[in-house]
């Protein structure tokens, strides 16, 4: 490592559990610039690393646990943490992003990423500081939740607050649940595709990073400032991300009602019941009721993240992270739970047991709504469960990752449950055939996520939601169920979010001008980069997570919807419209506009020339196409 | 005279002041050099920053052997680098834990008050340090106090 | 105008001199006695390692002290003191007539009582001539042999092995740093050493001093000899007090001193190493012979001789001290068996705490870690803190006892920085001594 190296460590520490050994491989400057860091550096190790025979529970599958060049630094919400590894509900790619301070602390240990192989034979956890890394026995952690696990790894380091950033897994973890996730920091969850489940598979409890003590450079430092108050000021003042600053994602659930895109109890309604007081459901008015707090993640402004100490009901006095969008929704209205309180205790439960929110609302509310019509008994069940018991849904999570009963079932997650149970049951499961579920939305709704999570490589979405569209020369807003329009932007859109989700830097804080962004980039590494150059990176990424899916054998065949997932509302602001007639006509646009095949599903050689991924053209295509 | 006003209520831990503090020591982000220091209480749910008071009769000033400590015009007691020959004494003369030693450099550091334009005021997100005409106060401790009344915090306990 | 005799020109009379200047802007007659310039013993180390040239160990220069208006008398030595004519009488003739004297002749270092201690290459580190003679005679793997593990050996230790000498420390008793920290610090110290090639032999006691081929070998009670080229003794220091002997003055270990650092005649003061005064933890007398007591009485001392009404609480016994990157550090009574003792160490790095309550207050503490951890932390000064105002940790104290390192939040929560606001020394703002003004 040299002096010269801006914005990143320039290492990346990798431990092989099986033998237990640890090294270090420098993050060379030609890898830093082709792949950024995050999803592109993960999705570079998985595809050079991982073969297909490899699982997600096989020790040669990889748990990379990477940040990027803006982690550490003065960027709002740049303490990020990307997870990619083989995950256990698609057996392929996994990009899962979460925050707080594990990318900040881990660059200050002089490491850019740690890449995980292997099995321990014995529960460890990792512990990483500035002067070396170890591996621990973990045996006293076993069972903990993870913000036990958290509290119990400060008292053995002595060490408190983010001098110590803490990533564990929970019971759901330890025990395989299918949708486990890692959480840290108490309430920063790296979610989906059960990559809790891969470290539970690799006997990994917990990840704990110590504030290094080593600097990190940037290249053009006053100008990384101007960058950072410029991104600060947008994110305050435009119209698109003022009540994400004020109030994170709290304004989604009257937002997305308004559309038509609130899940509520399990699809089975986009009308809100009438005793509701949907006052209550207000982005500011959710933080009535609370004690909350301010609880930002590295360098953050935003007033997003908080601690709530909860102000009433029956866990009154109880100190809980306050529930984003996809808490409300996962662990309230996809079950049918509406009161504030107990939605952010449940919410809560299942960030500690650790688990995905948003498989365990889809998986939960179709218990419930099984139980309803009669498809589940109460002595399948083990007992009742009726919409918005919010006691039940905690009894259904601790069966789940307790694996007892019919929780084992339901551990392996909504699409293979409903496969299992088969019939009207698995008519009511929402999932998609890849064997993913969508984030806390009703996506029939919203097209673009329902066509951006069944074609995304990655265990959710791969485009995310449209920021500044105008800057890709697509319109400002386009009606979001016209067939053409949407496939059309999320084609085109293509690249941006995996290449935020490359820097080290949070999906909200990155919701800025992609000109704005590459400044940053630019201020903080010393290259000379453009946006181009940002979108290229993005697409090279996201096209070689769909390589790797394509040698893991999970092909175009497998991009849809569940018959749920795409049914049609019966109510509400979309009643009556349906994107199944559209659907093969959207996969059409959409494989044109990005450039992949649309019969192989592969990314054509052109693309991936223009890429510069000249070696996957021979992997997906074959030698004889290599010109 | 103006000083570093902390307003804890207002703090989230986002620990921006202390790499903007250390980018001004070091010209690097590097939070370990930091001179202003965060701590939290109850748990994760409340944080707080600390600095040097810059206290009128200043135990650093008096402590010091060879007269390496000075008052600025803005009235910060400060360090001079080619003075200072590391041996420590105003770190443990001063009783507020607000001395430092850098290692890499061999010499004392403390906050100088950026020479009348605080970095950690400058990148505050949440204006919980301010920099204004005010008496010298114990700003923490009244919130730290009441944000530990069981010291490890409501989390201890909850399983 | 009042008359005021310093006897002694180190960090005592010093500060005493420009404490009085602070205060009278040159209103008063000052005559400084002293044997030697005025300089700094706690840099002379730095002088050793050579990161300092010497005119950087001086505190003043003659032309600094004429700007002081202080009249010098260096050089010379005070032999006697007749406190009824007030007035002092100076080795070789001459007296000096004062207001006020101020007693501050510091103490010397003790050898090893052994045949061949005051042979040559056979030094102590204690004056700047001491310094200047080890400074120039040390070469570069030169075998050291340093007798004595106490803080004064240490604060050396880092310069010798900079300069690269192949080090011994020999200490008499069973464990190093035996006034610092207690054994499992000293533990922890000893691997340290160890583990970077510096040879520690504790319960050892030095027989003689001989010499074989030009170099000195050195024989013990136990243990093999000891081939050495240097040889520096650190085996404690006295305070000058004989030549005060016959003055009238009160007279136990050191001169006692009340809480204006006065001795039992009015007009006389002591401060630093020589003075016997009071201890702010357990409020009885004793000599601490440590840089920030005599800071703090050459003081207090000024400002009594000043006319004002100054008392101190005491002064608190403390050191610091970085061997090879790791840090030292201890308050108060930090070895008090009446205490009930809370301590801890790090499984996985050198760190080590132990805090010392009686009832709710800590009355010492002990600070041990790499160089580079401490100070990510408020800690060392912060336990000071704690030790200094006494404030009342009771509801802290299950905490801390169950970890020790977290002194931090208990500070704060304790609101220590409130109390300290107040309990100031002089009570006004300090000048630094470069801007005192005088009035011409």
């Amino acid at each position: 490592m040299t002096d010269s190296i801006f914005a990143y460590a320039g290492q990346i520490l990798r431990v092989d559990l099986s033998s237990g050994k640890t090294w270090t491989e420098p993050f060379e400057a030609e890898d830093r610039r082709k792949w950024i860091g995050g999803t592109g550096l993960g999705a570079k190790i998985l595809w050079k690393e991982v073969p297909p025979e490899a699982g997600w529970d096989h020790p040669e599958n990889r748990l990379v646990m990477a940040t990027g060049p803006l982690a550490g630094l003065p960027v709002w919400g740049t303490g990020g943490l990307t997870v990619v590894t083989r995950g256990a509900l698609t057996n392929g790619a996994t990009n899962t992003q979460a925050n707080g301070f594990f990318g900040a602390n881990l660059k200050c240990c002089g490491f850019d990423a740690i890449v995980i192989q292997g099995q321990s034979p014995e529960w460890v956890y990792l512990h990483v500081h500035s002067d070396g890394v170890e591996l621990r026995d973990a045996s006293s952690l076993l069972g903990k939740d993870t913000w036990q696990t958290q509290q119990a790894l400060e008292e053995v380091t002595a060490l408190n607050g983010h001098n110590l950033s803490v990533y564990s897994i929970g019971p759901a973890g330890e025990n395989l649940v299918r949708f486990a996730a890692i959480q840290g920091d108490y309430g920063h969850v790296a979610s989906k595709n059960g990559c809790g489940a891969v470290m539970g598979k690799k006997k990994l409890k917990a990840v704990a990073i110590e504030r290094g003590k080593k600097g990190i450079a940037a290249a053009h430092p006053r100008a990384l400032y101007a960058a950072a108050d410029e991104i600060a000021h947008n994110l305050k003042t435009d119209a698109s991300t003022r009540g994400l600053y004020l109030f994170g994602t709290l304004g989604g659930v009257r937002n997305l009602y308004g559309m038509g895109a609130l899940p509520i109890r399990n699809y089975t309604t986009n009308v809100w019941p009438e005793d509701v007081d949907t006052k209550k459901w207000e982005g500011k008015n959710l933080r009535e009721g609370f004690d909350h707090r301010g609880h930002q993640c590295s360098a953050c402004g935003m007033h997003h993240c908080h601690m709530l100490v909860i102000g009433s009901g029956r866990h009154k006095g109880e100190v809980v992270d306050e529930p984003e969008y996809e808490g409300w929704s996962g662990a309230g209205w996809a079950i049918g739970a509406t009161e504030p309180s107990e939605v952010a205790w449940l919410n809560d439960r299942l960030d500690r047991a650790c688990v995905d929110v948003n498989e365990f609302g889809w998986l939960c509310g179709w218990v419930m709504e099984c139980q309803q019509k009669g498809y589940l008994s109460d002595k399948d069940l083990g007992f009742r469960l009726e919409w918005g018991d919010v006691e039940g849904a905690n009894r259904l999570l601790q069966m789940i990752y307790r694996r007892e009963g019919l929780g084992d079932l339901l551990a392996e997650g909504v699409k293979r449950a409903a496969e299992k149970l088969g019939g009207e049951a698995a008519d009511c499961a929402i999932y998609t055939e890849i064997g993913n579920t969508p984030r806390g939305h009703d996506h029939r709704s919203r097209w673009e996520e329902m066509l951006d999570t069944c074609t995304g490589s990655g265990g959710t979405l791969d485009t995310a939601p449209p920021v500044q569209p105008t800057e890709f020369g697509l319109p400002a807003r386009i009606e979001p169920q016209d067939p053409e329009a949407v496939p059309k932007q999320v084609g085109v859109l293509r690249g941006r979010r995996t290449f935020e989700d490359s820097l080290g830097a949070c999906a909200f804080t990155t919701r800025v001008s992609m000109h704005v962004l590459c400044r940053s980039v630019e201020a903080a590494t010393g290259w000379d980069f453009r946006m181009e150059e940002a979108i290229r990176n993005g697409r090279r990424t996201a096209a070689l997570l769909r390589a790797f899916n394509l040698r893991c054998g999970i092909g175009p065949e497998l991009e849809k919807p569940s018959k749920r997932y795409c049914s049609t509302p019966v109510n509400g602001p979309v009643a009556g419209v349906s994107i199944s007639d559209h659907w093969e006509k959207m996969l059409d646009i959409w494989y044109e506009t990005v450039g992949y095949d649309r019969k192989t599903g592969r990314p054509t050689p052109e693309t991936l020339r223009s890429l510069e991924l000249e070696e996957v053209i021979e992997s997906l295509w074959g030698a004889e196409v290599k010109t | 005279m103006k000083v570093l006003k902390i307003i804890p209520d207002r703090c989230t831990g986002c620990m921006r002041c202390d790499l903007a503090c250390s980018y001004e020591q070091t010209g690097t982000f590097q939070p370990s050099k930091s001179v202003i220091r965060i701590s939290s209480f109850e748990g994760h749910t409340s944080y707080a920053p600390y600095t040097c008071l810059q206290c009128d009769e200043a135990w650093c000033l008096t402590a010091c052997p060879v007269e390496a400590i000075g008052i600025s015009p803005v009235g910060a007691k400060v360090v001079a680098d080619d003075i200072c020959v590391g041996c420590k004494l105003c770190t443990i003369a001063c009783p507020y834990g607000t001395m430092f030693y850098d290692i890499d450099t061999h010499k004392a550091v403390k906050c100088d008050l950026c020479g009348g334009k605080p970095a950690c005021v400058e990148v505050c997100p949440t204006e919980a340090i301010v920099y204004e005409d005010a008496e010298q106060a114990d700003w923490v401790g009244p919130f730290a106090a009441e944000r530990t009344k069981a010291p490890a915090g409501p989390l201890a306990g909850v399983s | 105008m009042a008359r005021h005799v310093i006897i002694g020109a180190g960090t005592a009379g010093w500060n005493a001199i420009t404490t009085l200047r602070e205060l009278d802007k040159g209103g008063s007659e000052i005559i400084l006695v002293s044997e030697e310039a005025p300089y700094s013993r706690m840099v002379l180390p730095y002088y050793l390692a050579q990161s300092i040239g010497e005119s950087h160990v001086y505190t003043a220069s003659s032309s600094r002290l004429a700007e002081l208006k202080v009249e010098t008398r260096i050089g010379q030595r005070a032999e006697q003191i007749d406190s009824a004519a007030k007035k002092l009488v100076l080795e070789g003739g001459g007296e000096i007539e004062y207001d006020n004297l101020l007693i501050a002749t510091g103490s010397s270092p003790l050898k090893a009582p052994v045949p061949g201690a005051d042979g040559d290459n056979v030094h102590s580190f204690w004056t700047l001539s001491q310094a200047q003679t080890v400074t120039a005679g040390l070469r570069k793997e030169a075998r050291v042999a340093v007798i004595g593990a106490g803080f004064i050996s240490f604060t050396i230790l880092n310069a010798l092995v900079n300069r690269g000498a192949i080090l011994t420390v020999v200490e008499l008793e069973s464990r190093i740093l035996p006034r610092m920290v207690d054994e499992t610090g000293a533990t922890i110290v000893e691997k340290w050493l160890a583990e970077r090639g510096v040879v520690v032999r504790t319960a050892t006691k030095l027989s003689a001093i001989e010499d074989k081929n030009g170099a000195k070998l050195l024989k013990f009670e136990n243990g093999p000899d000891l081939e050495a080229d240097l040889v520096i003794m650190a085996t404690g220091i006295r305070p000058n007090i004989e030549w005060t002997r016959s003055s009238g003055i009160e007279i136990n270990s050191g001169i006692l001193v009340d809480d204006h650092c006065r001795t039992n005649i009015p007009n006389i003061f002591a401060a630093g190493d020589i003075a016997e005064g009071p201890d702010i933890v357990t409020g009885r007398k004793a000599v601490h012979a440590i840089e920030p007591t005599a800071m703090l009485h050459g003081r207090i001392a000024a400002a009594n001789m000043a006319g004002d009404d100054t008392a101190f609480a005491g002064s608190l016994l403390m050191n610091i001290v970085d061997v090879l990157d790791l840090e030292i550090a201890s308050f108060g009574a930090w070895d008090d068996p009446e205490a009930e003792a809370f301590e801890a160490v790090q499984p996985d790095r050198p760190a080590f705490r132990k805090l010392l309550f009686r009832g709710g207050r800590v009355v010492g503490a002990v600070i041990l870690g790499k160089t580079r951890d401490i100070w990510t932390t408020n800690d060392v000064g912060m336990l000071k803190g704690l030790v200094y105002t006494g404030v009342d940790l009771s509801d802290w104290k299950d905490h801390l006892r169950h970890n020790p390192f977290d002194v931090k939040r208990a500070f704060l929560a304790a609101g220590t920085a409130g109390q300290l606001l107040s309990k100031t020394v002089l009570g006004r703002p300090s000048v630094p001594a470069g801007e005192i003004a005088i009035s011409s």
